[in-house]
């Protein structure tokens, strides 16, 4: 080694124990000489951006809605897996907002959650900021879209019985009924996202704390037959509330309430999800005037 | 056989502090003859299966939850003790619908008025956890229950009630754009979003405007909320929020204010409804039976609920009930005991668990094992632990020595990289001139020394 360590190794300071522990704390987070000299070779070199990839999204002359969905269902438009993206896709489809779909993550959406939609480009507004799920409804308003609501004094206890009963349920029997998750969730939210066992491993287990730290967060303790006959009496109530109207609250088209219910309803009674525990099914396939809401949906908004 | 309703006690005049031991009650008083029940403030959620309040004992049965009480008194009576029997379909399906929103958006009132505002809790509600239960369990149960008031109100974005949170940077993500992409414009949104007390105020108005608009409308000019004649499950439930939303005393009362204000006929119902069901205002002498001492003259309660005294079970029932909340509390451990929990409640043997999730928690236990390996392994190499008999030896040399052969193998890389930095540092470690200044001070003056090498 050169000479210029030698004058330490001529005169040795005597070490205490402790400083001699600080130093190695110290030398413990310092980066470590062979690195640092490493990098005092490297020159500093600022590059160009790069373009954007040949695969990036151009702007595009029909607004994109991001949501959850298989790409071989993108071009055929249709339901989205996921409640959420697919109560406000049936809400533009009913409102009559042209769109077009792409499949997506949590990880694309900048508010971390999807549904969002991608405005269209060759509008004359230069603002193309991303419109979330809560802002859809002004959006459509805005851009020629169907919108009623009802105003009845009922809509907002009955949207209750979605946001948290039928949702309660939904969460355990998705996410925490083990067959259930192994044979549906699985597959749709952890495999389609890497290939990765460690990655599948970790994603699966974040999935299943999500969805039990949701169901705690109202109750001290997850009672699986509370919430199966609570999401029962649901069904029920709305079962009662939509008699034998075409739609909610005796409105002549569908509306956004009708849209949310079908996101439960069209995923629960849709065969090609799979479910392997099907209680909550059963529950909602007593109701006939809910299976052919959905049905009556699904024809006229999905193409069958 | 006389049934037994455990709730949390007394506070703010009303017979509990909790909304569904508070309609638990109701329904009980309304339901089930007087004689056949006993109302006990235990305080104590530890008790129950579902480990929540309210919670029934019949004997050796314990039913927890206030839905779970009421499906197990119309099993238990034959259909006798059964409110809602008599209800139309329509009503029926209101009452299922208006519960869950009583329930969904009467909590984050109650959590925000009692719990989350800092002031509220620390001048009023937290000192009534002192009077209801025994000594050093009031020192974790409040803390607990705000920790999960705020949990549950977190999405409303309303912690500039929290004083506690408040360290100086602004809370409240108002938009989810980047700072730098953001346009500077004053708009009266801006303005507003600048004072963070009319915020919270005026989305405080707006939820409670949500809570109590539907229901002030569903009760119209009716006796009970869904009909003239039948007191349903739904009137206990919304008795029990109301009544903890207007009855108590706080230093911030928007709520109740805002009630009071705008609801005015809501507002009489649940005073009049309130007299009638619980028959006075409830204290803790009451609930616990002692004597008063300014004599025995209750202000009304003791009549009309059929209180009794709780067994705390001595000092050795409260250590445990102590111990018991300090174990959830820690991480791993209390993790541990609320999963045997819901699988004993769930009626699940720990056996039947899927292949796919073994080889889950196979692979997470794999590479838990293999991160701290890796780490351990650092260490090792750092020379943070050594292992006794082999005591690390001297090292003579900082620099790459230090890192056995692969800093050997490092420092011929980096010797070799460049050589014109080679020859740079050679001109540092031996060309460059260093100058040594000798100063002696000594009695024929001042002698400088100077060697240039």
């Amino acid at each position: 080694m050169p000479s210029n360590f030698s004058h330490r190794d001529a005169a040795p300071k005597p070490e205490s124990k402790f400083s001699k522990q600080t130093a190695q704390i110290q030398n413990f987070f310092s980066i470590p000489a062979p690195i640092k000299t490493l990098f005092d070779f490297v020159p500093v070199l600022v590059y160009p951006p790069n373009e954007l990839p040949q695969r990036a999204p151009k702007p595009s002359r029909i607004p994109t809605l991001y949501v959850f969905s298989r790409e071989e269902d993108i071009a055929a438009g249709r339901p989205s897996f996921n409640p959420g993206c697919l109560k406000w896709q049936a809400f533009l489809n009913i409102a009559g907002v042209k769109h077009r779909l792409a499949a997506s993550s949590n990880h694309a959406s900048p508010s971390g959650q999807l549904p969002f939609l991608l405005p269209a480009a060759d509008t004359s507004n230069t603002n193309l900021l991303p419109v979330r799920s809560n802002q859809l409804v002004k959006y459509a308003e805005d851009h020629g879209g169907y919108v009623e609501e009802s105003t009845s004094m009922r809509y907002e206890a009955y949207r209750s019985l979605l946001d948290h009963r039928i949702r309660n349920a939904w969460l355990y029997t998705l996410y925490l009924e083990p067959s259930n998750f192994s044979a549906v969730a699985y597959p749709l939210y952890v495999a389609s996202a890497s290939s990765n066992p460690l990655v599948r491993a970790s994603l699966s287990h974040q999935l299943r704390s999500a969805a039990e730290a949701e169901l705690l967060k109202n109750s001290s303790i997850i009672d699986i037959d509370d919430l199966y006959s609570e999401a029962d009496k649901a069904f029920e109530a709305l079962s009662i509330l939509l008699g034998d109207d075409q739609w909610f609250f005796g409105c002549d088209k569908p509306t956004l309430f009708d849209a949310s219910i079908f996101a439960y309803t069209h995923l629960l009674l849709d065969e090609k999800m799979g479910w392997k525990e099907q209680k909550l099914c059963r529950t909602l396939k007593r109701r006939e005037n809910l299976v052919k809401h959905r049905k009556r949906l699904v024809v006229a908004y999905f193409g069958g | 056989m006389v049934l037994e309703l455990h709730v949390w006690g007394p506070a703010f005049s009303l017979a509990s502090i909790d909304p569904h031991c508070l309609a638990a009650i109701a329904y009980l008083q309304q339901a089930v003859p007087r004689g056949k029940w006993a109302l006990i403030a235990t305080s104590d959620p530890a008790l129950s299966p579902t480990n929540e309040l309210p919670a029934l004992r019949n004997g050796d049965i314990w039913i927890g939850g206030f839905r779970n009480i009421f499906y197990y008194l119309a099993q238990y009576s034959s259909g006798e003790w059964v409110l809602d029997a008599g209800l139309p379909e329509l009503e029926g399906a209101d009452c299922i619908a208006f519960s869950s929103f009583v329930e969904s958006h009467g909590q984050p009132l109650i959590d925000l008025s009692l719990y989350v505002s800092s002031v509220n809790y620390t001048t009023t509600t937290r000192p009534i956890y002192n009077t209801i239960q025994s000594f050093p369990l009031p020192y974790l149960t409040p803390p607990a229950v705000r920790a999960a008031a705020k949990e549950r109100t977190a999405h409303l974005g309303l912690s500039s009630l929290d004083l506690d949170t408040q360290d100086g940077e602004p809370q409240g993500d108002a938009s989810f754009i980047p700072a730098s992409l953001r346009k500077r414009a004053t708009t009266v949104t801006s303005l507003i979003a600048q004072n963070p007390e009319i915020t919270a105020r005026i989305k405080l108005d707006v939820l409670a405007k949500d809570f109590f608009g539907p229901l002030q409308k569903l009760k119209g000019k009716k006796r009970y909320l869904l009909s003239n004649t039948t007191f349903s499950s739904l009137d206990c439930l919304a008795l029990g929020y109301l009544s903890l939303m207007l009855v108590p005393e706080l230093p911030q009362l928007w709520l109740a204010q805002t009630m009071r204000k705008k609801y005015p006929e809501l507002c009489a119902w649940t005073e009049e409804l309130g007299q009638q069901i619980f028959g006075g205002p409830a204290d803790i002498d009451d609930a616990f039976l002692t004597t008063r001492t300014e004599g025995t003259t209750s202000k009304g309660g003791k009549s009309s609920l059929p209180w009794e005294v709780p067994h705390t079970g001595g000092m050795i029932g409260v250590g445990g009930v102590f111990l018991g909340n300090i174990a959830d509390s820690i991480p791993v451990v209390g993790q541990l005991r609320r999963n045997t929990r819901m699988r004993q409640h769930g009626g699940k043997a720990p056996g039947d668990e899927l292949q796919s999730s073994n080889w889950q928690s196979i692979t997470t236990i794999g590479s838990l094992v293999a991160g701290v390996g890796m780490f351990l392994g650092y260490m090792f190499h750092q020379g943070f632990i050594s292992l006794p008999e082999n005591p690390e030896p001297e090292r003579n040399g900082t620099g790459l020595d230090g890192y056995g052969d692969a800093g050997a193998a490092l420092s011929i890389y980096a010797n070799h990289m460049d050589a014109g930095s080679q020859q740079h540092r050679g001109v540092e470690a031996h060309g460059a001139p260093v100058a040594e200044v000798d100063i002696d001070v000594g009695s024929n003056g001042v002698k400088v020394t100077e060697i240039v090498s």
